[in-house]
């Protein structure tokens, strides 16, 4: 045997031996006649973390165009792979590269695929296999920085150019979407609900990044949906759980039957509606559609009570729940009290109060609490300070003198202590009468409460008496 | 339902397996959907040295609706209703997650056991107790422990079985307040229900009259 035949024999060998460790290594990535010295490399590009990738839109030579098409921004974890045909002469790896006969990515994406190749050449060294080197060179994406492709302010950005950008950009979008649902797909998961793993086409990862199997979820959403708790429809990590994360409806959409989603739709939109304050159901009792506040009224100008149904056209106010009263005539009085004391009991701050004041508006609801306040005050003064007529329900503040009245209004004679009616004819007998609980106190009463007063009053009454 | 039934018999296993968790489960007749569990009570608290056991019923919807569990042993412990072994535990109500296990939720209960929750009880005497002395609360937890869930003490005082149980301290008061108002006349076991139900221990003592106490008793 020669010593090139020698040569030839080793080269077979280490050719052989390279294709077999390559097999293993990337099995999905290679294919060969190696008897006819022909490999095929299909090298997915896999950035890792994802990174920016700006596609810039590529001018032809001189030719200056005026309505530059816009350069589209993605962020990618993969690139299209890159499809090498190569021919593997006798001699490789001792007296020669492994020539290439074409070299292109898929969707066309690398426009520099000449230099590509010069530099995999370059990599070749006597003796030396090199597929495997060239794989991860262009694997990692080692070659972009290379070939110039990173941005020179920073070279975290790879750019492309491409004549156009948003054609090429939704190729790039797409087939990373879906080797993102392949490798989710290929990979096993384990399902925390029904606790076995399952292959990642049987599973949902969800937008807080748990995963759980399909059929478990579906059980899961399903009983919540049938029996109405639309708020447990979401990821079943108790964390979550206690964060209340709801599934989204793509999400829902993916998991249980159409109806079943059709059901959470409505669910949901219920819930919703009834979380809003400023919604009232209309007041027509076959009618009870959810009337929403109208969105362009000004507070303070009355309109805010106003509410008009959307299905029966029955206008109403949204305050006393009666047929609407116009602008500027007030709800009757129960009805606004009920909101005020609903307020006050409330806590300054608290949950309640907000809900109140979205419900009503804040400046109606602080008008009705002052509102509320004076006449509370006015009812004080009036209880502390007046007494009734017996005889026409006026109220009366004596300032000085007895305590037998004489009502200027009706006429009535009464006694401002206790407000009883007293006899015209013989009025004091009231205060002179032993055992009555007014005996003896035609001058003193109990105004103001004010004791030093009183004392004066008495001394004054026994001064007559002398 | 019979992903029900795998998941159930899966987590049996998985209890009988890990040895290092303490946590054991056993059916309880035929049905692997009524369970008892048990497990140690947790160190450095009232309840070392207890063995505690749990009824556990398994829903049909389980795992998405929570498991039903109550403590058959009796415990001193506020979340924890001292009459009928009902657990307070938001997991086992509106926070249960299809995630959680019959051994995780076990474990919730042990530390549940170490962690108190006063302001949110089951049983508001026990945790008044808790709130007003919190020393005299964890004797008298240590003593249920004792005489309920075989604590330490009880193998030492072995010879004096179940008849002397010392119903003063199973109710957490103390023996001169109870002999003081027995020697009115009243009643040993309306004066404990009383005092108890008062909260008549620590710092509330000087704050309840004697007045009020015989008046209670006289109501009773």
């Amino acid at each position: 045997m020669s010593e090139d035949d020698e040569d030839l024999e080793a080269c077979r060998g280490m050719q052989q031996q390279e294709y077999e460790v390559l097999e293993s290594i990337y099995p999905e990535c290679i294919s060969s006649q190696i008897r006819a010295g022909l490999l095929k490399l299909d090298v997915p590009i896999e950035l890792g973390d994802p990174r920016p990738v700006k596609v810039e839109p590529q001018e032809y030579g001189s030719v200056q165009r005026n309505d530059r098409t816009p350069s589209e921004s993605l962020l990618l974890s993969t690139l299209p792979p890159l499809l090498l045909q190569l021919s593997l002469p006798p001699g490789y790896p001792i007296t020669g590269p492994p020539e290439i006969l074409s070299l292109r990515a898929a969707h066309l994406w690398l426009s520099k695929s000449a230099q590509l190749q010069t530099k995999l050449i370059d990599q070749w060294q006597s003796g030396e296999p090199v597929l495997y080197n060239w794989i991860e060179y262009i694997r990692t994406g080692d070659f972009l920085s290379d070939l110039g492709m990173l941005s020179r302010e920073d070279d975290t950005i790879i750019q492309i150019y491409y004549p156009a950008p948003h054609i090429l950009a939704s190729l790039l979008q797409a087939h990373e979407t879906s080797s993102k649902s392949l490798e989710f797909a290929k990979n096993s998961y384990p399902c925390s609900i029904c606790l076995t793993s399952l292959k990642g086409s049987r599973c949902l990862k969800l937008s807080c990044d748990h995963i759980f199997c399909r059929s478990c979820l579906e059980d899961f959403w399903k009983l919540c949906i049938e029996e109405g708790d639309v708020g447990r429809v979401g990821c079943a990590d108790p964390d979550c759980v206690k964060a209340g994360r709801e599934a989204k409806e793509e999400e829902v959409a993916r998991v249980v039957s159409e109806e079943g989603l059709r059901r959470w739709r409505w669910l949901r939109e219920k819930r919703n509606l009834e979380r809003d304050p400023t919604i009232v159901h209309c007041l027509m009792e076959y009618c009870q559609t959810p009337v929403p506040k109208p969105a362009d009224v000004e507070e303070g100008t009355g309109w805010e009570r106003f509410r008009q149904c959307p299905k029966c056209s029955f206008s109403f106010c949204a305050f006393c729940r009666r047929t609407w009263h116009g602008p500027i005539t007030g709800c009757p009085i129960a009805h606004s009290e009920k909101i005020v004391l609903q307020y006050l009991a409330a806590d300054e701050g608290s949950e309640e109060r907000e809900y109140l004041e979205k419900k009503f508006g804040r400046n109606n609801v602080i008008r009705l609490v002052k509102l509320y306040e004076e006449e509370q005050a006015n009812k004080r003064w009036l209880e502390a300070s007046t007494v009734a007529c017996p005889g026409c329900e006026i109220h009366v503040e004596k300032n000085l003198g007895c305590n037998h009245m004489t009502c200027w209004k009706c006429g009535q004679h009464f006694c401002y202590r206790c407000g009883t009616k007293l006899q015209p004819a013989d009025p004091y007998r009231h205060f002179s009468t032993p055992g009555q609980p007014c005996y003896y106190k035609l001058f003193d009463f109990q105004a103001e409460g004010a004791g030093r007063a009183e004392e004066g009053l008495v001394g004054i009454w026994a001064d007559l008496n002398h | 339902m019979d992903a029900r039934l795998r998941r159930v018999n899966k987590e049996i296993t998985d209890c009988k397996n890990d040895k290092s968790s303490n946590i054991r489960i056993e059916l309880v007749g035929d049905s692997p959907f009524h369970l008892k569990g048990s497990f140690p009570g947790p160190q450095e608290t009232p309840y070392e040295g207890g063995n505690f056991d749990v009824d556990i019923v398994i829903p049909d919807s389980y795992p998405f609706q929570p498991v039903k569990m109550k403590f058959i042993t009796k415990v001193y412990h506020p979340n924890i209703s001292s009459a009928s072994g009902a657990i307070c535990l938001d997991i086992l109500k509106d926070a249960w997650s299809p995630v959680l296990t019959l051994k995780s939720t076990m474990i919730s209960l042990q530390s549940l056991l170490c962690s108190p929750e006063p302001n949110d009880p089951q049983d508001a005497e026990v945790a008044k107790h808790y709130m007003t002395s919190k020393a005299s609360f964890e004797e008298t937890a240590r003593y249920w422990t004792e005489i309920y869930a075989g604590g330490p003490g009880s193998k030492a005082g072995k010879g004096v079985s179940i008849g002397v149980r010392d119903e003063v301290a199973i109710a957490g008061l103390d023996p001169q307040h109870v002999t003081r108002f027995e020697s009115l006349g009243f009643p040993r076991g309306q004066v404990i229900d009383v005092l108890r139900r008062l909260n008549y221990r620590g710092a509330n003592v000087p704050k309840i009259t004697d007045d009020r106490i015989v008046e209670e008793l006289l109501k009773a």
